[in-house]
Parts: structure tokens; C-alpha cells; sequence
């Protein structure tokens, strides 16, 4: 770990301030993934900004008084345990309690969460000497290397890595809106564009521009709790990182489907999201033949690589798993 | 003569409880020492090849740097003795600094020592080491042909054995009543929670004390003296307290000699602490096993051959071989026996022994491949374990020293409801759909005794110490050995302090192969039944002792007094007894080794673990909802203590069975998840709700004193064959490779 310079920022401008004129500087919320990659030496700032006294910790109905903002600094913990949440979008608390241990979602927050890099091994030991997101140019160690946990879909040649986030699966199919402030002034990104797929540049995880600051999560809102879930696959109950997740929202009149938004984790470089697959069973009876289609159609140009064979059959017993789950819950 | 009532068998509260929660038991790295520095580990990139060359001079300017430690300043150590080296020893024989070769990633190469540890961090960070690289072996399979036949492991392991004829009767058997199968189990890392850590202070040139985190102080000198060239009473080895290492620590290992490499080129006290992904490539590892067990049995479901083969790996530098077929010789009778261990060697780092060696991948495969038979022959699995039953230790020909197998099937399937089971796979769903499977294997685990000694010191306030350079794991240690105390001594248990961890002390074994209490016990039994004949000679020898005239076996002890039987106003304390010397203490020595019986009879103990599990049918997560074990182990000395060890014995078995695996990248040599994040061990939610651990509590007249065999790895032993039978028996699937993780499931 690097000699660095810690400074705090009291307000926001101060904040872009700093991240705009120090060189390689880091804001520092909770720290969670932020610490464990300069740890690694994956990430070696020259001074982090120390954010975690922005306020921006709110978690209230949107201005309009509809849906809800999340301050980008709120923690998973209070985010998943409050009572808006809870009642409104439990999706969403669902899927940050199936997310890392107690003890990380009362450090980390969401917008943290939001920017958390891949578990990818060869991204994550910088001894490894492949890794085009972490050296861009080097190759890539996990195309022929250990690849269990890597994606199925949306990959390039030059990364195959996964976002390990469970909160923005729920966020995808929440149609939420990151608001972010930078130098050109306020923005507003919707998720499915937040995070982007690896391409020729796998070193960019998300369309976020240097020296700009997520300030908050806006949630829509939710017409329909009831047919809401977060399933994830994993290799122990808790604490590790999804195999595959599917979080579905559907919303259903006189037994059929008159809405329906499901998103994939644990398969791509972001969400996984596909508006074709979710027209598909718009007017249809909840069934498993429905199902099954949403699933080809969600799956389509899916490919694996030798130790992730499994994700395949995986990913489809997952979505129908949840579907299910989500039509029949009452 | 009389005693107080006895604390053994009592379940007493750990003595040591209240300074592990309140941060005072001082573990190695919670040592602090004036002018401390702080070593950090310079490692290998590359897993095999030749350093070429260390550019230090951008390390060299950091802040707060020491020296840098590399080859080139080291000092020159001495090669070890053969007793540490020979017959495929646990540890690291090679010692760090001797030459550039590089044989597995994380090799030290050096260390940078610093003023802090993170400034020593950081500048190790800055060393920039150059490489031929060499070509790389980490394909086991793919080196198969170039394996060796090891004769022995870790010193006294038969690896090449048999009797009988197996190969006439696989010849000749019918194929139904064959199994022939390859079962696999994956490297695993030990991860105590607290890892490797030395500090090392010299005195002078040629005296030095190491605070190491170390189960075998007295092996550790015997590395450090010989090392570096001192003379063994020079050096003191120093563990009060570990924090669990599951078979790790204790060896030879680079880490500590770098600590004390570091210390003596800069004239300082070092601490070298390792970090979590260290305790993947510096302190041993569980090879990687490709086992093939064939088993054949006659028409009425009696075996007739067992062969069980076992593939796996060593470092390039070591050749400790996991002793998987060890005890498949004796557990059932069967006449024709086979057992085969092959070794290739790899660019990974020293395979050393993990809880239960050789027992813990080798059951995994042969309870397996019993299931398997079982069920060919379409006879209940206990059923045929029982059929299968051996009278005496048929390999050695020698009588069990006490063996209660039966009776742990029995309770065991009594308690777990087995006799309920439909034997058809598939054919239990719980209310959410998921399948239902029950499963069981057997364990088995030798009971060891170790020579052993002791010293009691009685002082003139009545306080007792009793010390033994033994070691406390977090397994009770201190608990048992003040039970063995006080119940020999007839004094309160709060009157004596036991002390450990100290080559100061009298010698004791390393702690493993779940012996200590049956070797340590002994010696503390013995120097206190020194003591305590000290102290009737006080009583009653001579005109003037408080006690004069009375017969030796006249008396009662109680309390810290010794009284007259008939006439109990003749008293005196203990304490008097002492001052009455005119000493301030009374001390007594004992001793203990294995006696004939050793020789004469087999000693075991042995258990039935029945699992059962649920099985997603369509996302193949498994959770194990209920165990029972029942466990032969000979007298409970504190059921407390024997309860914890079990419970944890099992959740490692768990934790094989489902998650546990370090995996290598192939091209690197590299562990790809040398973290806890990605190297999973069972969280609380993993443990079953339902956890019933039993023992037979039968003494063992035949071991030293008290009839305890020792506990702890038997836990483990059976465990992940219960679990992967279970799973069979829901989903119809039979999984041989560990870890059973939901991708071999979909």
C-alpha cells in the first residue's frame, strides 16, 4: 500500500474540487472494495477524498413525493433495512441482504456498491500477468485461465469478467436512475446505461466520466410488490458472491402477465437486461412454457468457457425458478 | 486412601475463557518488544525458474526502511538434520536464501524491515525481482507417468502396502459385485484464524528468544538452532497461545528463519506477521488427491478385495505424501488388501499434514465407494458396513484395545431415524420441493500416545504450577490438563495454573494426531502423583511431621490437605507441608511414553456419522439440515471441551464436502482464490440446525490412566461421504469430486 494524502471534503463542490485538480485521487466512501483492491495493489491512489461527510445519506421520497432517493452515501444496511424499502421495494432489500456480510453492507454504501469491480481473480492480483481491465493491452488471463465464475454473456475477447454487485440487479429492474454531479453539472443516467459491457475497453466498468460524483439513486415508482423477487446461487448460504442471481419484477391482471422486467447477475459485465425477452410474455398466462421462452430469448447468444459450462443450464433453471416463484407468490 | 470427588469427566469451563475475550492471552503477534521492526515478505511471481536479479534501490528510498533482506546479505544457514528432512517429513526442508532457484509462486525470495509494517508493506511492494522463468509443472494428471512410489510418509506412514491376493479376485469376481471408481479432492489451505507469525529477538550473538505461532515449540528449536548454527539450549521457543492450526504451523517454515535472518542483520527485534493470501503459499497445504478405490464382495455382501490407489502431488523441494490409504488396511475385514500411493512433484507450494491426513480425502473415497457397493448389492449401507465389521486389526493381526463400532451404528441410526430411509434415490421431497437424501459413513481414527513430561511446582502459598512445553490450539488444552491437576492433586481447580508453549519447560509432542491429551495427560498425572508422594513423605516421615505414625494409605487428600483417615484433626495444608522445608516451592518431575500395550493391541477410535442433506433439484444448492454422530473415543474427560471439538470436527467435514478448494491457475501456478472471500469455509448459516453429537463414554482400560483416546480429527473422517452418499441418496447423483459445489449438480 502506497504512501498517499488523505483529505475530506466538506461539501460537494469541494469534493469535485479536489478530485479535479489532485492527481490520481480516489474518493473514499465506505471503503469496502476501494481498500481491499489497494490492498492488492490494483489500486494505488495518490490521495483519496474522504466523501463520507457529504450527507448524502438520505433515503425519502423522490421531490415529486412518488418512488424514492437514495442518497449515494446511505448504507446497505439502513437501505435494506428501511421501512420505504421494505414496503415498497423489497426487491431491492432482498437483494442487498443476499450481498456480502453484515458487517461490509453497514460500511459500504450504495454508491459504492454501485461502482464495486469484478471478483475476477486475474483483475484482482496484480502478480498475475494478464488482465486487459487492469493493464490494458496484457491480455486476457481468464479467457483460457480459471473462468468458474466469468460471463456467459455480452464478453468480449478482451474480458470476460462479471459484476459482482447484488443491489444493481435489483436496481436494473427497478428502472433506476443514477444521478451523478460532475464539472459539466448535474446528469441523470438511467441503470441499463450505468454499467457498460467490456468491449475493446474492459478498464471502464461503468460510463461514469473521471472526476464526476454519484449523489443518488431514484427509484420509480413500484405498481406491483407482489410479484417481486431476488433468487441467488451460490456456493455457501451466505456471504459469497452470486454463481447467477435473477431478480424479476412482474406484474400480473386476471392471471396474466401484463408487465415484466428481469434482470441477470453473476453473467455479465453488467445487469442483464433484455426489453425483447420481457415483451415476450407481456399478455401471456404465467407458465413454464412462458417461462422457458423469456428464458431462451434472455440466454440467446449466451457462451461459455470451460469451467462455466454450467452457468448455461444454470442461468435458465434460474430465471424459470424465479419466475415461478414471482407469478405464484401472493 | 481418600480423594476429593474427581473434576474429569466434568464439563468445566475453558480456565483460559476469560483472557480470549477480553484480548489479554497473548498470541505471537501481540508480543511487543523496544526497538520492534517490522519484516514483510519479498515472493516469487513466477512459480518455477531462477531469479536473475533484485532491483531494491526504489525500496531502498522508501520511507522508514531498515535493511532489505535477500540473499545476497543473508546469513548462510546450515542444512537441516535428517530427521527433519528424511522420509517425506511435513515442512519446508529447503531453507530460504541458498540459492536463486524458484520452485512455486510466493517462494520468499527476502524481506524488507521496516519501522512500521506499513511502511515494510509498501517498500516489498516496490522490490522489482527479475526471472528465467523455467517450465512449468502443475498438471498432475498430465505428469502421472513421472510419479514416484514413496515408501513412507511424514516419518511413519506406511504408503506401499497389502495382503492377500487382490488381483486374483478381481480376476475372478463377477462384475456385479464390483465397484471400481476415481474420487478426487481438491488442495485445501488449513486458515487458522490466526495466521503464521514469528517474532524474533536476539540476545547477543548467540542467544535467541522466537514468539512463533507454532504447535510444536520444541520442533521449532530443534529448526532454529540447527539453522542457524546454535547451540539448542540457546534457543527459546515461546506459544502460550495459537489461534487453531488445523495441521499447519509447527514445521519447518520459511517464514520464521526469514524473521530471524531479519532480526540478525539488523540488530532488532523483528515481527513478521503473514497476511491472509500468504497463508496460502507459506504454510502448507493439503495436496490435491485422484484416488481409485475398487472394492469387490461376495454373493452374501462380504468384501472380498479392496484396492485403493492414490494419486498426488509434493512440492519440487518435499516429498510429504497425503497418506489417504492409511487406514482402509484395517477398517473392514476383507482378505485381500491393496494400498498404493503415487507422487508426482509440482511447482506448488509443501504439502503438509491437515486435520486428519490421509483419513479425511481417503474416507471421502472409500465410504463412498462402500455406498456404491452397497447399493450394487442392494443391501442397506450400515448393513453392509456391519457385515463388513472387523474383529481385530486383520493388517497388523493384533486385538483392538477397545472397540464399540456396533454400538455407534446402532445409536446413531436409532437416533437419526435410519431405519425409516427408502433406499430408492429421489424418493423424499421436503414441503418446498426440495430432495430429500440421507447418507452415512464410518470413522475411524487411530488413538496415539506420545512420550511426554512434566514438572509440578507446589508453592509455599499453596498454589500449584504444573508445566509442560505442550500447546494450547483452542482446543482446551489448559482446561484439560488443570482437570488432570486438580483431580490428581484433590485440590480446587481455581489453586492451579498450568503453563505451556515454552521450550523452557519439560518436552512434549507436537500437537497433532489428536494425542495430546492421551500423551500430555499421562505426564501431568505423573508428575503430580510424584508431587503429591513428596507430600505424604512430609506428613507422615519421621518424628516431627505433622502427620507422624500414620500409614501412607491411612490418609485422605482434599482440599490441598492430607489428613488422617481415622482421626481427621490430624491435618496439614499443603502449604505448610512447603513451608515447613524451609523451600518456597516443592517441585516433582513425570514423565510418560506408550507402554507395552502399544505393541500388543490396535489402538483406535472410531465413530458413524449419518447426514442428511436437501438438494435444489433445479439449482443444485445443497444445505445439510441435520447430522448425527456417535463416537467411540473412549472416557469424555470434559464434555464441554469433547462437544466443541466434534462440532468442529464436522463443520470442517462440512466444509469439505461442499466448499473447500484452493485452485491453482494453470498457466501461473497461481492460486486464483488465496482469500476468505473466495476460499470458502461454512459460515454459520452453513451449520445444520439439527446437530446431535453423542459419545459411548467407555473408558479404555488400555490406554495410559484415564481411558481417554483423544479427540478431534475423527470429526472430519467420514463426514464428506456421509454428505456425498446423502446427496446420491436424494438426487441420484453421484458426485467423486469434492467439492460438491451446485455446478456439478445442475
Amino acid at each position: 500500500m502506497n504512501n498517499f494524502a488523505y483529505v475530506r471534503a466538506n461539501d460537494i463542490d469541494s469534493a469535485l474540487n479536489l478530485i479535479r485538480t489532485r492527481p490520481k485521487a480516489r474518493f473514499l466512501a465506505g471503503g469496502t472494495n476501494l481498500l481491499d483492491l489497494w490492498k492488492m495493489g490494483v489500486e494505488q491512489p495518490e490521495t483519496v477524498i474522504d466523501i463520507s461527510r457529504l450527507g448524502l445519506t438520505d433515503i425519502a421520497p423522490r421531490p415529486d413525493g412518488t418512488g424514492l432517493r437514495i442518497g449515494a452515501l446511505a448504507r446497505n444496511s439502513d437501505l435494506a433495512e428501511h421501512s420505504l424499502v421494505l414496503s415498497q421495494f423489497p426487491v431491492l432489500s432482498r437483494a442487498l441482504l443476499a450481498g456480502a456480510s453484515p458487517q461490509l453492507r453497514n460500511a459500504a454504501t450504495v454508491g459504492g456498491n454501485l461502482l464495486q469491480r469484478t471478483r475476477c481473480p486475474y483483475f484482482y492480483d496484480p502478480a498475475f500477468p494478464s488482465c486487459n481491465k487492469r493493464k490494458p493491452g496484457s491480455g486476457c488471463g481468464a479467457l483460457n485461465g480459471y473462468n468458474r465464475s466469468h460471463a456467459i454473456l455480452g464478453q468480449s475477447n478482451q474480458c470476460i469478467a462479471t459484476n459482482p454487485s447484488d443491489m444493481s440487479v435489483a436496481l436494473a429492474v427497478l428502472d433506476a436512475q443514477v444521478r451523478v454531479i460532475g464539472p459539466g453539472g448535474e446528469r441523470v443516467i438511467p441503470i441499463s446505461e450505468f454499467h457498460r459491457l467490456p468491449g475493446d475497453q474492459p478498464e471502464l466498468d461503468t460510463i461514469l466520466q473521471p472526476n464526476e460524483l454519484i449523489t443518488a439513486v431514484d427509484l420509480p415508482p413500484m405498481a406491483d410488490t407482489k410479484h417481486a423477487v431476488y433468487l441467488k446461487v451460490r456456493d455457501r448460504s451466505l456471504y459469497a458472491f452470486a454463481l447467477v442471481s435473477v431478480a424479476a419484477a412482474l406484474t400480473i391482471e386476471n392471471g396474466s402477465i401484463t408487465s415484466a422486467r428481469i434482470a441477470l447477475g453473476g453473467v455479465a459485465h453488467k445487469p442483464w437486461r433484455v426489453p425483447e425477452a420481457e415483451i415476450l410474455i407481456k399478455g401471456v398466462r404465467p407458465d413454464h412454457a412462458a417461462f422457458d421462452m423469456v428464458a431462451d430469448r434472455l440466454l440467446q447468444g449466451a457462451h461459455a468457457y470451460r469451467y462455466n459450462q454450467y452457468k448455461l443450464p444454470l442461468a435458465r433453471k434460474s430465471v424459470i425458478r424465479a419466475l415461478s416463484v414471482a407469478s405464484a407468490s401472493t | 486412601m481418600a480423594q476429593s470427588p474427581s473434576v474429569l469427566g466434568t464439563p468445566h469451563q475453558r480456565v483460559d475463557g476469560k483472557f480470549k475475550v477480553t484480548g489479554t492471552a497473548t498470541y505471537a503477534s501481540d508480543f511487543k518488544i523496544d526497538r520492534m521492526a517490522y519484516a514483510c515478505l519479498i515472493q516469487s511471481t513466477i512459480a518455477s525458474g531462477t531469479v536473475t536479479r533484485i532491483d531494491q534501490s526504489e525500496a531502498e528510498r522508501a520511507p522508514g526502511v531498515i535493511a532489505i533482506l535477500t540473499r545476497q546479505n543473508a546469513p548462510k544457514l546450515q542444512a537441516l538434520p535428517e530427521e527433519l528432512t528424511a522420509n517425506g517429513v511435513p515442512g519446508e526442508t529447503r531453507l530460504p536464501f541458498q540459492d536463486d532457484q524458484v520452485y512455486f509462486q510466493g517462494q520468499h525470495l527476502g524481506a524488507v524491515i521496516a519501522e512500521t509494517f506499513e511502511q515494510a508493506r509498501e517498500a516489498a511492494a516496490l522490490v522489482r525481482v527479475n526471472y528465467q522463468p523455467g517450465e512449468l509443472r502443475t498438471d498432475l494428471l498430465g505428469l502421472a507417468d513421472e510419479a514416484i512410489e514413496p515408501r513412507i510418509s511424514g516419518g511413519r506412514v506406511k504408503l506401499q502396502d497389502k495382503r492377500g491376493d487382490v488381483d486374483w479376485v478381481w480376476a475372478n469376481m463377477p462384475q456385479v459385485r464390483l465397484v471400481d471408481e476415481t474420487y478426487s479432492t481438491p488442495i485445501e489451505n488449513h486458515n487458522p484464524i490466526e495466521p503464521g507469525a514469528a517474532l524474533a529477538v536476539w540476545d547477543g550473538k548467540d542467544h535467541l528468544t522466537l514468539h512463533v505461532s507454532t504447535r510444536g515449540v520444541d520442533l521449532t528449536q530443534k529448526v532454529v538452532a540447527s539453522a542457524f548454527g546454535l547451540p539448542i539450549e540457546n534457543v527459546r521457543i515461546v506459544c502460550p497461545f495459537l489461534g487453531g492450526h488445523f495441521g499447519s504451523k509447527g514445521f519447518s517454515w520459511s517464514y520464521f528463519l526469514v524473521a530471524v535472518a531479519a532480526a540478525q542483520i539488523t540488530d532488532r527485534p523483528v515481527r513478521l506477521v503473514l497476511s491472509r493470501p500468504q497463508m496460502f503459499d507459506s504454510m502448507g497445504q493439503r495436496a490435491r488427491t485422484i484416488q481409485t478405490i475398487g472394492l469387490a464382495a461376495d454373493e452374501n455382501g462380504k468384501l472380498a478385495a479392496l484396492k485403493h490407489s492414490t494419486l498426488t502431488h509434493s512440492s519440487m523441494i518435499d516429498q510429504y505424501t497425503e497418506p489417504c490409504g492409511s487406514l482402509t488396511r484395517l477398517t473392514y475385514s476383507c482378505p485381500n488388501i491393496q494400498i498404493n500411493h503415487s507422487l508426482v512433484q509440482l511447482d506448488f507450494t509443501t504439502p503438509c499434514p491437515m486435520r486428519a491426513p490421509g483419513e479425511a480425502p481417503g474416507f471421502f473415497a472409500l465410504e463412498s465407494a462402500m455406498d456404491e457397493l452397497a447399493v450394487k448389492l442392494n443391501i442397506d449401507p450400515m448393513e453392509f458396513r456391519v457385515r463388513n465389521y472387523a474383529d481385530k486389526d486383520e493388517f497388523d493381526q493384533r486385538p483392538w484395545s477397545s472397540k464399540h463400532l456396533k454400538e455407534c451404528y446402532d445409536r446413531g441410526a436409532s437416533k437419526f431415524g435410519w431405519s425409516s430411509r427408502n433406499p430408492k434415490p429421489g424418493s423424499t421431497r421436503d414441503p418446498d420441493g426440495r430432495l430429500v437424501g440421507w447418507g452415512m459413513a464410518t470413522a475411524i481414527y487411530a488413538a496415539n500416545q506420545q512420550p511426554a513430561a512434566a514438572k509440578a511446582i507446589l508453592s509455599n502459598d499453596g498454589s500449584i504450577v504444573v508445566q509442560s512445553a505442550t500447546h494450547e490450539s483452542g482446543t482446551g488444552t489448559y482446561t484439560m490438563m488443570t482437570q488432570f491437576v486438580a483431580d490428581t492433586l484433590g485440590v480446587p481447580m481455581e489453586r492451579v495454573r498450568f503453563e505451556l508453549g515454552d521450550t523452557r519447560f519439560p518436552p512434549a509432542p507436537v500437537n497433532g494426531g489428536s494425542w495430546l491429551t492421551a500423551s500430555v495427560g499421562p505426564a501431568v498425572v505423573a508428575a503430580c502423583n510424584a508431587l503429591r508422594d513428596k507430600l505424604i513423605s512430609l506428613a507422615v516421615e519421621g518424628p516431627s511431621a505433622p502427620l507422624s505414625g500414620q500409614s501412607r494409605t491411612d490418609i485422605v487428600i482434599a482440599d490441598g490437605r492430607i489428613s488422617s483417615a481415622k482421626d481427621t484433626s490430624r491435618s496439614v495444608s499443603f502449604s505448610d507441608l512447603v513451608a515447613n522445608t524451609g523451600n518456597p516451592t516443592l517441585e516433582a518431575d513425570g514423565s510418560t511414553k506408550p507402554g507395552d500395550a502399544y505393541q500388543k493391541l490396535a489402538f483406535f477410535s472410531f465413530g458413524a456419522i449419518f447426514a442428511e442433506v436437501r438438494v435444489d433439484p433445479d439449482l443444485g444448492e445443497v444445505r445439510v439440515t441435520r447430522v448425527v454422530g456417535v463416537y467411540d473415543v473412549g472416557k469424555i474427560l470434559n464434555p464441554l471441551l469433547a462437544r466443541s471439538q466434534m462440532l468442529s470436527g464436522i463443520t470442517f467435514g462440512i466444509g469439505m464436502a461442499l466448499m473447500e478448494g484452493a485452485v491453482p491457475d494453470m498457466a501461473t501456478g497461481r492460486t486464483v482464490n488465496a482469500n476468505l472471500a473466495e476460499y470458502h469455509v461454512p459460515v454459520f448459516a452453513d451449520i445444520p440446525p439439527e446437530f446431535v453429537i453423542e459419545f459411548l463414554d467407555i473408558p479404555d482400560t488400555n490406554m495410559a490412566d484415564n481411558g481417554a483416546r483423544g479427540l478431534g480429527e475423527i470429526g472430519i473422517v467420514g463426514t464428506p461421504a456421509a454428505i456425498a452418499n446423502a446427496i446420491y441418496h436424494a438426487t441420484g447423483k453421484r458426485i467423486r469430486d469434492l467439492p460438491i459445489t451446485p455446478d456439478k449438480l445442475v
